[in-house]
C-alpha cells in the first residue's frame, strides 16, 4: 500500500477544504458519462469525478484523487463499494476525521 | 362457539325430577367414554360414559344402538351432546342414565367448568333448587320464562317405590329450605315453557307432602351439610330481600345479593402464624354497578369453590362485611364480603337478570393518566395503534417472564404505552398481534391495570387485570367510530417515552471492564454485551455426551456417562439412553480492542458459531475423522467479530473465585448499527465532559461554514496536557485572549473531548461552534464573554 500521499476522507462539505490535495470520498453514482461519473456524495452534494472507471459499476463507489474544485475531483482510483452501504455512517466518518480526530488521520 | 349446557341437568337427573326425555332434553358433556363388557353377555360392548353438566357428573350407559357413535368417532371425550331419548333409572341402588338416542352437537370440545361427582350430599348451593324436591310444583308456580329447562319429574308412580322414613324427613328440610329458594323471583326458574307437558302439577304452595312421592332419589342419606348444622328449626321464611351491593353495609343484617361473578381467583393456600389454611375469592357485579369482593377461607372455600363459575349469577346470602383490603381489592367499594358456614350462595338464571352486565368498567381516557399517581389501578379502553413481540424479562428473583409491550391510542390525543406481563403475552397479545398484523387496529380494555412510571407513564398489567379485545361495549364503537374518521391520522403524544425493551438490554461494554467494574462479583450475575473476535477456540472437548430425555418441555441435558455397552446412563434422569445427544460446550478466547478473556458458549451459541450441530462435528472429528474438514472448521470460526451477550457471573473453585462467562447469545456484527452505537457513546461521551456547558451537541448537524477553512489552514494543533476537566477554565481564559490558537483548551484530545477551534470551548468542534452560527442567547448564560463577538474576532485573528 502505497502511502506517501495520503488522502483525506471527505464528503461534499469538506472538499472545498482540500483542493489540489489528494481526497478520497465515498459517492452514489447518479449517472455515468463518457470521461466522468455525476455521484452524490455522503451529504447529499453533487459530485462530478473526472475519469474513467472500468465497468461494471456499483452503486456506491470510493474514488480517491485529486481535489480540483469544490465539487470535482480527478479520480486515480476507483473502488466499487457494493450496492448497500450506509452513507450516514460514512458522513460521520468524514466530519470525525476532519474535526475532532483530525491527529488521527493525517 | 358458545355452547350451554343445561345448569343443574345432572342434580335434577339425579334427584329423580328428570327421568326422561319426556322431563327435559338436557345438553351434557361427556367428560369420560369407557368400554365395558357387559356381564350378561360378555361378547357385547357397551360404552359407560360419564355426563356433565358443568358443574356435576355423572354415570351414564351408552345404549347399544349408539356404539357406532363412538366407534367411528362422532362421540368422543368432551362431546356435547342433547339426549333426546334416555332414561334415569335406578340400577343397583344408583341412579344410571341411560341413553338411548342421543344429538351430538359437538363432537370436540374441551371440558366445560370443573364437574365434581355429583353426591346427594352435595345438593345444596347451586342446586338447592334440587332440593327442592317439591320443585315437582314448581313448574307453574314460577311464572318466567326461562332459558332453563327445569322438567318436572312427573313419574310419580315411579317415585313411590323409593320412598323411606328418611326421605320423608328430607323433605322437612327440603320444605323448610325451599321456601326461600322458592321466592318467585330470583332463585331459580323453574319456570319450564319447553318441558311443554300438560302433566299435572302441583302447586308448589299448597302441598309439600304431596310431593314427597316425588322424591326418588333421596335415597338414604344424610341430610345435607347445609342444613345439618342447623337442624330442623323453624326458619325465617321469609323471601330474601335482595339489596344492591352498593347498600351493603357491617350493620345490614341478613341481606342478599343478587350479582353475576365478573373475576374469581384461584384457590390458594397459605400459612400464617395462627396455622395453614386455603382461601379463595371472587368479585361480584350486581345490575346497579356495584362491585363487591366476597372471599372464602378454609372449610367455606371448599364448598363454594366448585361452584362458582365466572360469568353466572348467583344469590348470596348472609355473609360478613369487613373493611376491604385495598391494597388486594381495587374494587370501588368500601368493604368485602366474607363468608362463613351459615352463608349461602345460590344459583340463579338469566332471564330475570338479564339486567347485570357482565362487566363493568370505569374507564379513564389516556389523558387522564398522565395526571393521576403511579401504581393507582385503572381502567382503560383505546386503539391498539401498534404492538411489539414478546421479550423475555429476568425479574428480580430471577425467573423469567414475558413481557410484550403496545401502544394505545384514544380520543384524548394521547397514547400510553400499556406492558402484558406473563401469560397476558402469549393469550391476548397474540391475537392482538394477529389482528394488527393484517392491517387492523382493535380496541383493547384494560380492567384494573397498574399505572407505571418510568420515561413518563405506562400502564402495565397485574395479576387481576383483564384484557378485552374488540369488546362490545359502547365506548368501543365510539372509539372505532373516531379512529375511522380522524384517529388514524391524528399524531398522537406518546405519554409514555418509547422504551425499547428491557432495563437488560444490550448494556455494551469492553471486555476490559469486565476486570475494571469487577462484573459478575455481586451476588447476581451480570449481563453484558461485547463486540469482539473470536481468536482462539479449544477444539478438543468441545462437546459433551447429554441426556436426550425430555422432562416437561426442556431437555435434560446432562451429562451422561457411558455404560460400556453403547448405551448412555443419566444420574439425574436415573434411565438408560441408547442414543445420547451431542451438545456443545465450547471454550472460547474472545478479544476486544481493550482486552481478552475466555467464555464458554453452550448448545445455542455453539451452533450458531460453529455453523453446524454438535453431533455433526463430533461425526467429523472422531467418527469419520476427518482431520482436514475439522482443521478447517475450526479455522473458520476464529477472527470473526461477534456481538455477544455474556452472563458474567463469579463462582468459587475450590479455594478461588473466578469470574466466569457464558455467551448467552451470539450474533453476527451488522457494521452498520454497530458503527452507529459506536459514534451514540460518543456522543454520549462528549456530552458528558461538556456537561458544564448548556450546549447540547447536535450531532454534527451544523455544515461547515466559510471559517473552518482558514482554520483548515492553520495546520495541525498541538495536542497539550492540559486536564480534560480544567479545560472549562482554560477556555475561559484563553478567550480573553482573543483565543490565540495556542489556548491550552485545545488540548486533550487524546481522551477524546472535544475542543472547539474557533472558540476554544468545550463540547464541540468548529464545526458546530456556536459561536460560528448565531450565537443564541442560552450561550450567553455560559459566561458573560461568550456571547459577544467573539466569531468575528476570531476569524480577524488569522
Amino acid at each position: 500500500m502505497d502511502t506517501t500521499s495520503p488522502a483525506v476522507f471527505v464528503n461534499g462539505a469538506l472538499l472545498r477544504r482540500y483542493i489540489g490535495q489528494k481526497v478520497r470520498a465515498v459517492i452514489q453514482v447518479i449517472r455515468s458519462e463518457i470521461g466522468s461519473v455525476v455521484g452524490k456524495s455522503t451529504d447529499d452534494q453533487q459530485i462530478v469525478v473526472k475519469g474513467s472507471p472500468q465497468p461494471p459499476l456499483t452503486s456506491y463507489l470510493e474514488v480517491i484523487g485529486i481535489a480540483e474544485s469544490d465539487n470535482t475531483i480527478r479520480a486515480e482510483v476507483w473502488t466499487n463499494f457494493g450496492d448497500s452501504f450506509d452513507a450516514q455512517n460514512y458522513n460521520e466518518l468524514c466530519k470525525l476525521a476532519n474535526g475532532e480526530f483530525r491527529h488521527l488521520f493525517i | 362457539m358458545e355452547v350451554s349446557l343445561t345448569a343443574g341437568a345432572i342434580g335434577k337427573i339425579m334427584s329423580g325430577e328428570v327421568t326422561s326425555e319426556n322431563d327435559m332434553m338436557p345438553v351434557l358433556q361427556v367428560t369420560d367414554l369407557k368400554h365395558v363388557k357387559a356381564h350378561q353377555n360378555p361378547t357385547s360392548e357397551r360404552f359407560r360414559m360419564v355426563l356433565s353438566d358443568g358443574t356435576h357428573l355423572h354415570q351414564g350407559m351408552l345404549g347399544a344402538d349408539l356404539n357406532n357413535l363412538v366407534k367411528d368417532g362422532s362421540l368422543q371425550s368432551g362431546s356435547i351432546i342433547r339426549l333426546t331419548h334416555f332414561v334415569g333409572s335406578i340400577v343397583q341402588q344408583r341412579r344410571i342414565v341411560i341413553v338411548m338416542v342421543l344429538e351430538v352437537i359437538k363432537v370436540k370440545f374441551d371440558i366445560i367448568g370443573n364437574p365434581v361427582p355429583i353426591k346427594p350430599s352435595d345438593q345444596r348451593g347451586t342446586d338447592s333448587g334440587i332440593k327442592l324436591n317439591t320443585t315437582g310444583s314448581e313448574q307453574q308456580g314460577r311464572g318466567e320464562s326461562s332459558g332453563v329447562r327445569q322438567v318436572i319429574n312427573t313419574e310419580t308412580g315411579r317415585s313411590n317405590a323409593a320412598i323411606s322414613p328418611q326421605v320423608v324427613q328430607r323433605q322437612v328440610f327440603g320444605t323448610g329450605s325451599s321456601v326461600p329458594a322458592s321466592t318467585p323471583s330470583s332463585t331459580r326458574a323453574y319456570s319450564n315453557p319447553s318441558a311443554g307437558h300438560g302433566a299435572p302439577r302441583q302447586d308448589y304452595a299448597r302441598d309439600p307432602p304431596t310431593t314427597y312421592p316425588r322424591q326418588p332419589t333421596y335415597q338414604p342419606q344424610p341430610p345435607p351439610p347445609m342444613y345439618a348444622n342447623r337442624g330442623p328449626v323453624a326458619r325465617n321464611e321469609a323471601p330474601p330481600r335482595i339489596i344492591p351491593i352498593n347498600g351493603l353495609s357491617p350493620y345490614s343484617g341478613r341481606w342478599t345479593i343478587k350479582a353475576r361473578v365478573t373475576n374469581k381467583a384461584e384457590l390458594r393456600e397459605y400459612s400464617n402464624p395462627r396455622g395453614q389454611g386455603k382461601v379463595f375469592s371472587f368479585d361480584l357485579l350486581d345490575a346497579d354497578g356495584g362491585e363487591i369482593r366476597v372471599t372464602c377461607f378454609n372449610a367455606v372455600a371448599d364448598q363454594f369453590y366448585d361452584q362458582i363459575v365466572v360469568g353466572n349469577l348467583y344469590l348470596v346470602s348472609r355473609g360478613s362485611l369487613r373493611p376491604a383490603q385495598k391494597n388486594f381489592n381495587h374494587l370501588p367499594n368500601d368493604y368485602e364480603i366474607t363468608l362463613d358456614n351459615a352463608s349461602t350462595i345460590q344459583q340463579c338464571y338469566e332471564e330475570d337478570a338479564g339486567i347485570i352486565p357482565h362487566h363493568q368498567f370505569h374507564f379513564r381516557t389516556v389523558g387522564d393518566i398522565e395526571s393521576m399517581e403511579t401504581n393507582s389501578i385503572i381502567d382503560v379502553i383505546g386503539i391498539v395503534s401498534s404492538i411489539s413481540t414478546t421479550v423475555a424479562i429476568m425479574k428480580k428473583n430471577g425467573t423469567e417472564t414475558q413481557k410484550r409491550s403496545l401502544q394505545l391510542k384514544d380520543m384524548s390525543g394521547r397514547s400510553v404505552e400499556v406492558t402484558m406481563w406473563g401469560n397476558f403475552c402469549n393469550a391476548e397479545g397474540q391475537r392482538l398481534q394477529n389482528i394488527c398484523d393484517s392491517g387492523g387496529f382493535p380496541v383493547l380494555a384494560v380492567k384494573a391495570g397498574r399505572i407505571s412510571e418510568f420515561n413518563g407513564k405506562a400502564v402495565s398489567t397485574i395479576g387481576s387485570s383483564k384484557l378485552f379485545i374488540d369488546p362490545d361495549f359502547v365506548e368501543a364503537l365510539k372509539l372505532k367510530d373516531w379512529f375511522e374518521r380522524e384517529g388514524k391520522s391524528v399524531p398522537c403524544i406518546s405519554i409514555s417515552r418509547e422504551f425499547s425493551g428491557s432495563a437488560r438490554v444490550d448494556v455494551r461494554k469492553t471486555i476490559s471492564q469486565i476486570k475494571d467494574e469487577k462484573l459478575g462479583t455481586s451476588e447476581k450475575p451480570d449481563w453484558i454485551t461485547v463486540s469482539a473476535t473470536i481468536i482462539y477456540m479449544k477444539f478438543d472437548n468441545f462437546c459433551y455426551t447429554a441426556c436426550p430425555i425430555m422432562n416437561g418441555d426442556r431437555l435434560c441435558s446432562k451429562k451422561v456417562t457411558s455404560n460400556g455397552d453403547g448405551t448412555w446412563r443419566c444420574e439425574k434422569c436415573d434411565k438408560n439412553v441408547d442414543e445420547c445427544d451431542y451438545r456443545y460446550i465450547l471454550q472460547l478466547q474472545i478479544q476486544d480492542h481493550t482486552d481478552i478473556t475466555w467464555v464458554t458458549a453452550f448448545q445455542e451459541a455453539g451452533e450458531e458459531i460453529m455453523g453446524m450441530s454438535a453431533k455433526d462435528l463430533y461425526h467429523v472429528k472422531y467418527v469419520n475423522e476427518e482431520e482436514e474438514k475439522f482443521e478447517s472448521i475450526i479455522r473458520k470460526v476464529a477472527f470473526t467479530k461477534y456481538i455477544l451477550k455474556l452472563k458474567v457471573k463469579e463462582e468459587t473453585y475450590g479455594d478461588e473465585q473466578r469470574v466466569k462467562a457464558t455467551v448467552v447469545k451470539v450474533d453476527k456484527l451488522n457494521y452498520s448499527s454497530d458503527t452507529k452505537t459506536i459514534l451514540d457513546a460518543m456522543d454520549k461521551l462528549r456530552n458528558r465532559d461538556a456537561s458544564s456547558l448548556p450546549i447540547k451537541r447536535e450531532g454534527s448537524h451544523h455544515t461547515v461554514e466559510v471559517v473552518n477553512t482558514s482554520i483548515g489552514s492553520a495546520g495541525t494543533r498541538d495536542p497539550s496536557s492540559v486536564e480534560r476537566r480544567d479545560f472549562g477554565l482554560h477556555a475561559h481564559q484563553s478567550r480573553q485572549h482573543g483565543n490565540q490558537y495556542s489556548n491550552g483548551g485545545s488540548g486533550p484530545h487524546g481522551g477524546g473531548a472535544t475542543s472547539c477551534n474557533v472558540c476554544g470551548n468545550s463540547g464541540h468542534v468548529s464545526a458546530n461552534c456556536p459561536s460560528v452560527n448565531e450565537p443564541q442567547g442560552q450561550y450567553r448564560g455560559t459566561s458573560g464573554s461568550y456571547g459577544g463577538g467573539l466569531p468575528r474576532q476570531h476569524v480577524g485573528s488569522y
